[in-house]
């Protein structure tokens, strides 16, 4: 009879290397879909310009390198906002009250700046903001 | 060895699939699909409904239309609506006829002032006036002026005929101004539109003044934040309300500064200056959107121990005070999480 036959994988007591190699793919690709999945952490925030209903623009704001002044053309009342990668406020504001201006810097996802005599809203929006703990403001 | 790896396989992708999945917090029925929304302007502020369910995009068209219906009927700036209509024959002795949601709002503003005297009082228009808010140019009045139009707040000298309906104001340059209830009673209007038009859950966002209806995008009830007035980016905790309004008013949205002093817009008609109560903010939850939007100004008015006297004689909403001195008082029938420690806030809990 000569050498006897190896036993079938089945009836083996002990892993083979190739037996390791396939775990370790394995859980290779369950990291990697893992990490693919995952929801984009940080805080990428975008602030959205609307103007009496239509909306003038949307600003990823981790893209800025400096602070990035914007003028909006067409307000009724002359109004610049200020844009840096951490947030957003209205610089100046010739309208009347300046409740904008007053305001100051909104920095976290779900919050807003509005300006009543302008119409207009800047809303952030984006990951890690508080308002994914809540539905709703108010104050 | 191969067959035992198919499982591990299945095991850890489902396990991955689920994870990733998952609801981050339960969610209730509203979260399983996105709400019908509308975001406009009205009532010298910016609205938001939001209404879940089939009928979403029928429900927010009707409370658009109520609301917007209501600024046409109640503005004090619209030359055409019913108040301009109101405060134009101030004093000449004629009735000015009121639509039936006009009359009634009146009449409630009417009564408030009566059962809170010096609190709140919607004919403060003509010292609003003075102040400029509402207007171009905010700025101190000038003593004397200030004084005179004081003479002219007096909302019993508003008259109301509820069966024509119709009303009058007895003296000349008297002037109606229901910025401080307006909103607040047609939230309830809006939010009963919404129900009739197969609304199932919905939030209506009048200028942060909030209803909510029915259960909420992630659980049974509404989490609805009080911002801290203080810092707008923080916040006092967080509410938790279901068919519910929580209305906040407060001196640090709204304001001017002169000489290096600070006024803000809610004035005390005791004294036609700005409110001094020793309060930042007064949050009123209710399941009356009238009674919570007018009671958060008159509370703010008359400070803390008028407040929590009030809550303590009735059983229809329930406070929530942020004092000058660092103490957040919440009164007992609330669900809040406080979050104010880290702005230096303590908070107390008030008991009947």
């Amino acid at each position: 009879m000569g050498t006897p036959a190896r036993p079938p994988a089945a009836e083996r007591t002990r892993p083979a290397w190739g037996d390791g190699a396939a775990v370790l793919l394995v859980v290779l690709a369950a990291a990697a879909l893992f990490f693919s999945l995952l929801p984009p952490q940080g805080n990428f925030l975008t602030a959205q310009v609307v103007l009496n209903g239509e909306v003038l623009g949307e600003y990823p704001l981790d893209a800025l390198e400096e602070p990035v002044l914007l003028p909006l053309d067409g307000a009724p009342w002359p109004i610049t906002l200020e844009l840096t990668p951490e947030g957003v406020r209205v610089l100046e504001s010739a309208c009347p009250g300046q409740d904008c201006v007053h305001g100051g810097w909104v920095r976290r996802a779900g919050g807003r700046i509005i300006c009543l005599p302008n119409r207009l809203v800047v809303s952030l929006r984006g990951s890690g903001g508080a308002s994914e703990e809540f539905d709703a403001v108010t104050g | 060895m191969k067959h035992r790896l198919f499982p591990v396989v299945f095991f850890i992708l489902l396990v991955l699939s689920g994870c990733l999945s998952a609801p981050p917090s339960g969610g209730g029925p509203a979260a399983e699909e996105g709400p019908a929304v509308r975001q406009f302007f009205a009532m010298d502020t910016l609205m938001s409904v939001s209404v879940y369910g089939p009928q979403g995009e029928a429900a927010v068209q009707e409370a658009w239309e109520v609301l917007t219906g209501l600024d046409r009927l109640l503005s004090r700036t619209s030359p055409d609506s019913e108040i301009s209509a109101l405060n134009a024959h101030a004093g000449d002795g004629s009735w000015v006829p009121l639509s039936p949601e006009t009359a009634e709002l009146l009449s409630f503003a009417r009564q408030t002032a009566e059962d809170l005297p010096g609190a709140f009082d919607c004919t403060i228009a003509p010292v609003m006036d003075a102040w400029g808010f509402g207007g171009e140019d905010r700025h101190v009045p000038d003593a004397a002026a200030l004084s005179a139009r004081l003479a002219l707040v007096d909302s019993g000298r508003l008259s109301l005929d509820l069966e024509a309906p119709a009303g009058r104001l007895e003296v000349p340059g008297m002037a109606v101004d229901l910025g401080a209830a307006a909103k607040g009673y047609a939230a309830g209007l809006a939010a009963q539109a919404v129900l009739e038009a197969g609304g199932e859950s919905a939030l209506l966002d009048l200028g942060r003044n909030i209803t909510v209806l029915g259960e909420g995008p992630s659980g049974p009830s509404w989490r609805v934040a009080v911002k801290d007035p203080q810092d707008m980016e923080r916040h006092l905790g967080v509410l938790s309300m279901r068919d519910q309004t929580a209305s906040t008013s407060g001196g640090y949205e709204r304001y001017f500064e002169e000489n290096g002093v600070r006024y803000h817009h809610i004035i005390d008609p005791k004294t036609g200056y700005p409110a001094e109560s020793g309060l930042l903010s007064v949050t009123v939850v209710s399941e009356n959107p009238a009674l919570a939007d007018v009671l958060s100004t008159a509370l703010f008015v008359a400070g803390r121990d008028e407040a929590l006297s009030l809550w303590r004689s009735r059983t229809d909403f329930e406070l929530v005070l942020c004092g000058a001195d660092g103490v957040v008082t919440v009164t007992e029938g609330l669900e809040f999480d406080f979050r104010g420690e880290d702005n230096g806030y303590t908070c107390q809990t008030a008991r009947r």
